[in-house]
């Protein structure tokens, strides 16, 4: 009871001091200082019509390396973690026949939605992780619905390696032509599709990128929940 | 009637994808046509195995042509089900008798069971708790006839009469 009092008075005073700090900032007036620089440059200088993925991309292209890298990690940290020599899905019972069928027939649309967020990124909301996590749901549905469903490992981890990859070569690739990590060589070197700002072949690498980060993406929540679904073999000791 | 071929069910999978991409899209630019098909190619690779059997026979007219009467019959059935139960709900007595029936399908096709077990559930008044065969086990808000043939004649025989068209 003590406890609990005190962390709702510690709580509050947290909250009161914050509130206190935010009184100096009013809202719905312009605070922008680096951002009216981005919205007045953006078409000309990325080709993207979404400031946020021209900024997330383009201006701060390092921030998103660090978040790929990041979901990479904990990835490959899930993957150690719950290690083991022979895993088996503990599924008990299939799903019933609307529960399956449902998962069937949804499957393409639910991966053609996530492919059409990120191939979309530089025109609507969106972009790479939204559309990797929706294509990854896919997968979670497969796997809920049956019992017996697991992805080709095969395929999929090295599929999310060469994503990254791809990422990291695009960046290169910009290294050494305009000489700075993550350069928008397609946009600036090549011109490529300056005549049609706001259709589906513009905003130099950024369709690109957010592709390869799709589908680093799906293939990396997919994989985190095949790892957490999985159990040991019964009779197996630990 | 078993599975199509291959390059058939492919086919059906990537012009069902397709359409939905033109939906998504709404515009007839060559680039986003040409964008959507290379990726209803790809997902259609990736899905066709598990997303139909019959291949390109679903395109038969007969069965377009049902499916679209489908879309106001069930409708009209969904508003007149939905005022009835307002009907219930606002009635002084609340003239209410639920039970859990359980009635038979004519329908072989597991899509056609899902779409069944849709429509039912989607018309108010009647909820699909399982379904076993051809077995459906239903809530239903007021129990008229507890046979099973009653059952049925009362809730899946008026969808059954387009579905087992649309998926023979």
């Amino acid at each position: 009871m003590v406890k609990r009092a005190l962390a709702i008075i510690t709580l509050l005073l947290i909250g009161f001091w914050l509130a206190k700090g935010l009184v100096g900032v009013p809202f719905g007036e312009d605070k922008m200082l680096v951002g009216e620089y981005y919205l007045e440059n953006v078409k000309e200088q990325t080709g993207a019509v979404n400031a946020v993925t021209a900024v997330v991309v383009n201006y701060r292209g390092f921030d998103t390396l660090g978040e790929v890298t990041v979901l990479f990690i904990a990835s490959t940290g899930v993957g150690a973690l719950l290690w083991r020599r022979k895993k088996e899905r503990s599924a008990k019972s299939e799903g019933s026949v609307v529960l399956t069928a449902g998962a069937k027939m949804l499957l393409p649309f639910i991966m053609l939605f996530g492919a059409y967020i990120f191939v979309h990124g530089h025109l609507t909301p969106g972009g790479g992780f939204p559309g990797g996590a929706t294509v990854a749901t896919a997968f979670l549905m497969l796997y809920l619905a049956f019992k017996e469903y697991e992805i080709d490992h095969k395929v999929f981890e090295p599929l999310e390696g060469l994503a990254g990859v791809g990422y990291v070569t695009v960046g290169l690739i910009g290294l050494a032509i305009g000489g700075y990590f993550l350069f928008d060589w397609i946009w600036q070197t090549w011109q490529f599709g300056h005549e049609n700002i706001g259709r589906l072949f513009s905003a130099g690498f950024i369709p690109i990128i957010y592709t390869l980060i799709g589908i680093k993406v799906g293939t990396e929540l997919t994989g985190i929940v095949d790892n957490m679904i999985k159990e040991e073999p019964k009779g197996g000791g630990q | 009637m078993g599975e199509a071929s291959k390059i058939s069910r492919y086919l059906y999978t990537v012009i069902v994808l397709f359409i939905i991409w033109m939906f998504l899209t709404s515009s007839l630019d060559p680039q986003e046509l040409e964008i959507g098909l290379i990726l209803s190619l790809i997902v259609g690779a990736l899905t066709y195995e598990v997303f139909t059997e019959k291949g390109l026979a679903n395109l038969h007219p007969k069965r377009v042509a049902y499916a679209i009467a489908y879309i106001p019959y069930f409708i009209w059935a969904m508003i007149m089900a939905n005022l009835d139960v307002a009907y219930r709900v606002l009635h002084p007595k609340r003239p209410i008798n639920p039970g859990i029936v359980e009635a038979k399908t004519v329908l072989k096709n597991d899509l056609g069971k899902l779409a069944l077990a849709n429509s039912i559930t989607l018309t108010p008044g009647t909820i699909t708790l399982d379904v076993k065969e051809d077995r459906y086990f239903i809530h239903w808000i007021d129990v008229t006839d507890e046979s099973v043939e009653g059952a049925s004649k009362a809730i899946t025989e008026p969808f059954e009469k387009f579905l087992k068209v649309i998926f023979p």
